[in-house]
Order: structure tokens, then C-alpha cells, then sequence
């Protein structure tokens, strides 16, 4: 623990302990506590050689941020350099061209063979589904930190371990609706509609569920990707998600 | 009681962050790039560099150049987010932002002598890319920050490590410890002696 007293001690500038690094680095997150921040800006005003020690510290803080973020970007750099190298130079590219056009044209054979055998219920999910977007992750709030975690792995396509995550933190809060939302909408997204349904279902129990316009939407996707249009048709007139009026008209059709 | 706090907490977050989500996707990216957010700064990398390497391209400099400004360009807009410096007007505002960081310093890297001396610089290049610059934060302490970031970069590596997880991934001591298999306790020691490491590396050098 960090008394406002160990603030005498700081005045030299080559021994700096343990809670004094703690309470400059809550001083810079902003989450120090109103009467601690008092004592600390005030012998920032006064004190200039503890000034000069916390802009060190600041100044180690801000280093070690931007030397990561530095090296971060050649990493991401390497990706763009690959995206440019697939591209290839024009003269390859104008050769290959005709190859192009011929393997585009057998995809899209194959791809509407396979698209126009679906049964009209199938077609018309994948014409509509687009797994939620899900929360944004800033990381910044520790105490949903496994949530957030989890909702990282489902924003990255990883389905599976986001399940998972949300799993374990389900078994605590197994009536919790935006949890039951994330677990439904993963394991849609994941393939498997029966499961997603038990989820979404209890998710809209609640009336005052803050997504439940989106759950009764991805209810009624799940049902009629199960080939039930007559159940999906009914969520879908709960939803006020705007496909929704749409995949009505399109049901009744 | 607990329960009912978390699931209480769940959802509020969920209307915040949903509305959010739903208004501005401006302030949200600013938010998650001040946070680090790893998928935000990739997305936000990835999508505006090639229109600055056109830029780059097109007023007589390289691949190598277009690289460099763009990465320096990149951490300006980071550190003027992180210090509050930057207001959203429009949903793309951000991304202009950047444009006109990377535009004003090109202009500076043409106008510099050893870039004239080294490539044959017209004065039509130098007309079609004047315009106002964006004030772009020139640290006073920038040299001491330039012997951190150099300690730093060759700090050894399980100190490296671990101090960018803390400081630059933001996660927490009990994660990190998780991740270590180790005591929270013992990680926030190591933490702390890997601090005076860095920090003993750094007075040495300004010495």
C-alpha cells in the first residue's frame, strides 16, 4: 500500500521503490484516489526534484509504449508488403490474366450450382446472415476483462474459443442475457444453429435486454437456417432489426 | 448479490458500448488506438497506407520512404490521441488527419538540404504539396525519450516482454501471471526489477 508520506523519500533520482513507480503509474491512469491525487499534485507543485523524478518515470512509461508500438508496426508492415507482393508486378499479372478469367468463370459456375441446390430457407439465411458485429474491446475495464477477452477471439473469426471463454463465465451467471446474446450469436456463427437457439432463447427472456431486437433477429436467422420458416417468421416480427421486415416480405413470397 | 452486480454491469456496458457503436465509430476508433487496441491499430495501419505511399510515390520518393513517413506519421496521430490533442469533426476525420501529418512532413523530408542534394527536386513538386501544417507535437524532452525507446529496444527479453504486456498491452498482473504460470505477487516484483533495469540502462547512457 502507498502512503502519502513515502512522497519524502523520493528525492533522489537513483532509487525509486516499488510504490512510488505504483502510485506514478495510477497518477498517469487516472486511477488514483481523490485524496492521494491531492497529496501527490501538491508536492508536484512544490517539490521540483520529485517533479523531475515522476517526468523520468513518465518519460520510461512513454518510451517503453512507443518503442513496443514502433516495433508493432514493422510487424504489421510485413503483412502490407505481403498483400503487395500477391499482387505482383503488371507484366505477370497481364499473362495470367486469361487463367483468371478462366478460373473465375468455373467458380462462379460451381458457386452458383451449389447456391441455387440450397433449399429456398438456406439460401435465403446466407443471403441475410452476418454474424453480429459484437462489442467494442478497449481493454480498458479489468473487472469484464475475461468477456472482453472472449469477445476478441469472436471478433478475430474464432468462434470456438470465444465459446469457450464465455462458457466459463456462464457457469457463474448462467441467466446473465448479454452473455446468453454472445454464446447464441457464436454458435451461429459457428454452425450450429440448434445450440445457438437454446441460447438466444434464454437471452430474450428478459423484456428491458438491451440487444433484444438483435437476438430476436438471429433467433429467427437460427430457425429458419433449422428450416423452420413458420417459428423464424414469428421472431422476425418481434425484431425491429431493419432486415427483418424485409426477410418477412421475402418469407411470405 | 455478486451475481446480480455483474449481470448488472454487463448490461449496462452493452448500451453504452452498443449506442456507442452505433454513433460514432469515430470516437470509438480513437478510443481503442489510445488503448492500444491491437485489432484497432492493425485495421487502422493497414487501411490508410497505401494512400500515403502513393503519395510518397508520386513526389519523387521510394518504397523505403513511403515506409518510414508512414510509420512516423502513424505514431504522431498515436501520441496527439494519447495526449488529447485531436477532436473528430466527421466520421473520417482520423484517417485525414494522418493523410495531412504524413503530407506536411514529406513536404519538410523535400525541402531538407540532403534531400535536395541526393534526388533532383523541382519546385513544381514542392508547390503541389504546400499547405497549411498540422501542429505535430515536438516533445521537449525528446531526447531523453529517444534513450528510452533505444534502452528499451534492446532490453533483454523476458523483461521486454513483460513490460510490454503491462505498459503497452495494457493487460493485468494477474493475466500476465496466468499466461507466466506464476504468482501474481512474484510478476509484480519482476515487473518492478525490470523497471530498474531499463531505468539503470537509461541514466547510464545519459551519463
Amino acid at each position: 500500500m502507498y502512503y502519502p508520506q513515502n512522497l519524502k523519500k523520493l528525492n533522489t533520482n537513483s532509487n525509486i521503490s516499488q510504490e512510488q513507480l505504483e502510485a506514478v503509474e495510477r497518477y498517469i491512469n487516472g486511477t488514483m484516489a481523490d485524496a492521494e491525487l491531492k497529496t501527490f499534485t501538491a508536492k508536484l507543485d512544490t517539490d521540483s526534484e520529485f517533479r523531475t523524478q515522476v517526468n523520468d518515470i513518465k518519460t520510461l512509461l512513454t518510451g517503453i509504449e512507443e518503442q513496443s508500438l514502433k516495433e508493432q508496426l514493422d510487424e504489421f508492415h510485413k503483412d502490407i508488403k505481403k498483400q503487395s507482393s500477391n499482387k505482383g508486378s503488371a507484366k505477370v499479372r497481364y499473362l495470367q490474366f486469361r487463367k483468371l478469367v478462366a478460373a473465375a468463370a468455373i467458380i462462379m459456375a460451381l458457386g452458383s450450382f451449389w447456391f441455387f441446390n440450397q433449399n429456398p430457407n438456406e439460401r435465403l439465411y446466407s443471403k441475410y446472415f452476418t454474424p453480429d458485429p459484437g462489442l467494442p474491446t478497449t481493454m480498458s475495464n479489468s473487472t469484464n476483462f475475461e468477456f472482453y477477452d472472449a469477445m476478441v477471439n469472436y471478433k478475430q473469426g474464432d468462434y470456438k474459443t470465444a465459446i469457450k471463454k464465455w462458457q466459463r463465465l456462464s457457469a457463474n451467471t448462467p441467466n446473465n442475457d448479454t452473455l446468453n446474446y454472445f454464446l447464441g450469436v457464436a454458435h451461429l456463427a459457428n454452425k450450429n444453429e440448434n445450440v445457438a437457439i437454446e441460447f438466444l432463447e434464454k437471452s430474450v427472456q428478459n423484456d428491458n435486454f438491451s440487444l433484444i431486437d438483435d437476438a430476436y433477429y438471429y433467433l429467427g436467422l437460427s430457425y429458419l437456417k433449422e428450416g423452420d420458416a413458420e417459428l423464424a417468421k414469428t421472431y422476425f416480427k418481434k425484431s425491429s432489426v431493419e432486415h427483418s421486415q424485409a426477410l418477412i416480405s421475402e418469407l411470405e413470397d | 448479490m455478486l451475481k446480480f452486480e455483474i449481470v448488472v454491469s454487463f448490461s449496462c456496458l452493452a448500451i453504452n458500448m452498443r449506442e456507442a457503436h452505433k454513433t460514432n465509430t469515430q470516437l470509438q476508433l480513437i478510443e481503442a488506438i489510445k488503448a492500444n487496441d491491437q485489432i484497432a491499430l492493425k485495421q487502422f495501419y493497414m487501411s490508410n497506407y497505401h494512400k500515403i505511399e502513393a503519395l510518397v510515390l508520386k513526389n519523387s520518393g521510394s518504397i523505403d520512404h513511403a515506409k518510414d513517413l508512414y510509420q512516423d506519421s502513424f505514431i504522431a496521430v498515436w501520441k496527439n490521441l494519447k495526449a488529447n490533442k485531436f477532436e473528430p469533426k466527421n466520421e473520417t476525420a482520423l484517417q485525414g488527419y494522418l493523410y495531412q501529418i504524413a503530407k506536411n512532413k514529406w513536404m519538410d523530408t523535400l525541402r531538407s538540404r540532403t534531400f535536395k542534394k541526393t534526388n533532383g527536386l523541382t519546385d513544381e513538386t514542392l508547390a503541389k504539396l504546400k499547405e497549411k501544417p498540422v501542429d505535430d507535437e515536438i516533445d521537449t524532452n525528446e531526447s531523453d525519450l529517444n534513450t528510452t525507446m533505444n534502452a528499451f529496444k534492446n532490453l533483454g527479453q523476458p523483461c521486454k516482454q513483460l513490460l510490454t504486456n503491462f505498459y503497452y498491452e495494457k493487460k493485468s498482473l494477474r493475466v500476465i501471471a496466468s499466461e507466466l504460470q506464476l504468482e501474481e505477487a512474484s510478476v509484480r516484483n519482476k515487473k518492478y526489477r525490470c523497471m530498474e533495469k531499463l531505468r539503470n540502462i537509461v541514466l547510464s547512457s545519459k551519463s
